[in-house]
């Protein structure tokens, strides 16, 4: 990843980090922050020194902005950190390795909670509690604003449904507002901009795919492992990266991860199957392994394209959900592609 | 319950059902989440079939032979088993609300086969299977133990079913949830409600020879299924071994019951309603009601997961909830029928 990131903006956040004593100091005055979040108005007279993170993106920006001290609790973990945090996050307080309870997190005595996904912590219902639940306690709740414009969480889906497309600048409001919480606004900016340069130099690497199209899908994982597979839809963020390198996702729904049978799939026919490798293992085919060998033997999708041609090409499942993990998601799956030799 | 006297002719009930068993059939594999148009379905049955050399897209082929084909298969076999299980428990406990799902035999082997996954004992279908038997027998042994030794009688039969039932499908949720590692095994929407998603050809290569074999078997005590009907008494007095025969058809239920729930999960109410509906139109006799019932389970089974793949568009209904959504009005509309002549 690194080779994308141009000395000139390294060099700039170098200088960044060593400035961080200015902006630190600064906070002490205790400047109120205020903020809009899913339709709640969220205040701050201090910066909270106890964070309790629910969801592992959220956990690794707080990680990215140097807040690790301040982490009191994390839970909802999908796979291991990347190497750049692996030291800063080594030892994490894990409250739960998936779901939390409530009272776990609040025993924690958080002075704020950050939440990535709208269905732990909710407006009227979350596995976690309620954004009420966390107010009786005196606890603000900030959740990914990501997920404020989701809706439609049905059995089928518990991911729900996007009213418009994700995009990178949903992601850079959340650093953007978690800096400014934290009381840490440069290390914040910093971020995005590093963020962006990456953005936008995988995008000129996968500048060569784009001049044919690909069509793709990417696969989660699923609740049997050779019955119908949880798929990203067209709002979420493997759609947002098929967008900045040129692919087409074949799936067009907005929910975030519609279950979508296999007959509808080989019959889509895409040219490359994207597969979620995670160290998580609650569902039937998190398992990478699994996912490969179900394509490779199953009378149906042995007969696809891109399993015929080995075009199967494995991405960190995080890299998949709208985290800062989307960023580096770009690059892994341009590099992969063109490895594949599907450019023009 | 009694029966109209007027009884359709045996033969004229299997060629009609056999015919709704072809159409159910042809619709099972012309309808589904991509649009398939029949001359490509009718290539891919003359190739498969008959051998034909004609050209057809490999991917369609999959779906229709591989998908949809294999699992209107397995799901004529399952309703088929299901609906006579509840034929001759029926008549074996002369109770007519017996059938594996209310008495917990179901339930027994989805708990028997959940522990063959997570103990990690054999591999495959045929050990998932045994592991379903141990259980269904299990769930047989708890209840009869309960019901006997609550005093006998045939509502304690139920209560007793009810009970293991609950228990086992406790048991199955439990083992299910504490279980470190979700791969191994399915969710428990699948043990409890049945799901016909990941059928494929090898599965029907255990469920129809199955069936077959037993729906035999069966038929060989047809009579002694009809003396059971006026009681074990009568039944010994006509000459039956009544211990060895009722044992001898319990293992088979037992067995018939963990095969389907191996490979399709626990579904309710075809053993119920089915065995009911048949008997109304072609009569008591069991050397009639034994065919005629399986052939209807299987027109009933295949209908119910047509209906599941189309009544939500682009969703999956679990199986189960069809078949009790269906076949609770049916039930209602035949008692209600019956009311007259009773």
């Amino acid at each position: 990843m690194t080779k994308y990131i141009p000395v000139a903006v390294g060099g700039l956040s170098l200088l960044m980090a060593a400035g961080l004593a200015f902006p630190a100091l600064a906070q002490v005055g205790g400047a109120a922050v205020t903020i809009e979040n899913c339709g709640r108005t969220l205040e701050f007279d201090e910066a909270p020194e106890r964070i309790v993170s629910i969801g592992q993106g959220t956990t690794e920006i707080l990680l990215s902005l140097g807040l690790a001290d301040r982490i009191a609790g994390t839970a909802t973990w999908v796979s291991d950190l990347p190497g750049e945090l692996a030291e800063a996050g080594a030892n994490l307080p894990r409250i739960a390795e998936n779901t939390p309870g409530f009272e776990a997190v609040v025993g924690t005595r958080p002075d704020m909670v950050a939440v990535q996904w709208i269905n732990d912590i909710g407006p009227e219902q979350g596995r976690v509690g309620t954004f009420a639940q966390f107010e009786d306690f005196g606890i603000p709740v900030y959740v990914s604003p990501a997920e404020c414009a989701k809706s439609e969480f049905g059995a089928a889906s518990g991911d729900g449904a996007r009213s418009e497309a994700w995009s990178s600048d949903l992601l850079y409001r959340e650093v953007a507002e978690l800096a400014d919480i934290g009381g840490v606004p440069s290390e914040g900016e910093a971020l995005i901009a590093d963020s962006r340069e990456r953005e936008a130099a995988a995008a000129r690497d996968a500048e060569a795919l784009a001049a044919e199209e690909i069509s793709v899908v990417y696969w989660f994982s699923s609740p049997e492992i050779d019955g119908e597979a949880w798929l990203a839809g067209g709002y979420g963020a493997p759609q947002w990266i098929s967008n900045v390198i040129g692919l087409r996702n074949v799936v067009d729904s907005h929910e975030e991860w519609p279950l979508v049978g296999w007959e509808t799939i080989a019959d889509h026919d895409p040219d490359v199957i994207v597969l979620g490798t995670m160290k998580r293992r609650n569902q039937p085919a998190d398992n990478v392994a699994l996912k490969r060998e179900f394509l490779e033997t199953d009378p149906l999708t042995s007969q696809m394209t891109a399993v015929h041609d080995g075009r199967l090409v494995e991405l960190d499942a995080h890299a998949m959900n709208p985290t800062l993990r989307a960023i580096d998601g770009v690059a892994r799956l341009a590099e992969a592609i063109s490895a594949l030799g599907l450019t023009r | 319950m009694s029966y109209p006297r007027r009884r359709f002719p045996l033969g004229w009930f299997l060629l009609l059902a056999g015919a709704a068993l072809l159409a159910a059939g042809s619709a099972a594999i012309s309808i589904g989440d991509v649009r398939i148009p029949l001359p490509a379905i009718l290539k891919v049955l003359g190739r498969q079939i008959f051998g034909l050399d004609l050209t057809v897209d490999p991917i369609r082929e999959g779906i229709v032979w591989h998908y949809r084909l294999s699992r209107a298969v397995v799901a004529a076999a399952a309703g088929g088993a299901l609906a006579l299980c509840g034929c001759v428990l029926q008549a074996l406990l002369r109770n007519p609300l017996a059938e594996p799902y209310l008495l917990g035999i179901a339930a027994g082997a989805s708990t028997g086969a959940v522990m063959v996954i997570i103990l990690g004992v054999g591999a495959g279908a045929v050990s998932l299977t045994l592991g379903a038997f141990g259980g269904a027998a299990a769930a047989f042994g708890l209840v009869a133990l309960l019901a006997t030794g609550t005093g006998g009688g045939t509502e304690r039969i139920i209560l007793a079913g009810i009970a293991g039932s609950q228990l086992f499908n406790a048991a199955t949720s439990f083992i299910v949830t504490t279980s470190a590692s979700a791969e191994q095994t399915r969710g428990i929407m699948f043990w409890l409600l049945g799901s016909l998603g990941g059928i494929r050809w090898p599965d029907a290569g255990l469920a129809v020879p199955v069936v077959l074999i037993c729906g035999l078997l069966c038929l060989r005590r047809a009579r002694a299924l009809d003396a059971f009907a006026f009681g074990e008494d009568a039944a010994a007095a006509l000459g039956i071994e009544t211990g060895k025969v009722r044992v001898e058809l319990f293992a088979i239920t037992a067995f018939l019951t963990a095969a389907m729930v191996s490979l399709i999960g626990a579904v309710g109410f075809v053993g119920l309603v089915v065995p009911h509906a048949t008997r109304f139109l072609v009569g008591p006799g069991h050397e009639r009601l034994i065919p005629a019932t399986v052939l209807a389970g299987a027109v009933f089974m295949v209908g119910a997961d047509v209906l599941s793949r189309t009544v939500v568009p682009g969703q999956v209904l679990p199986i189960g909830v069809v078949t009790a959504l269906f076949g609770a009005p049916a039930f209602v509309a035949i008692l209600w029928r019956s009311r007259r002549t009773s």
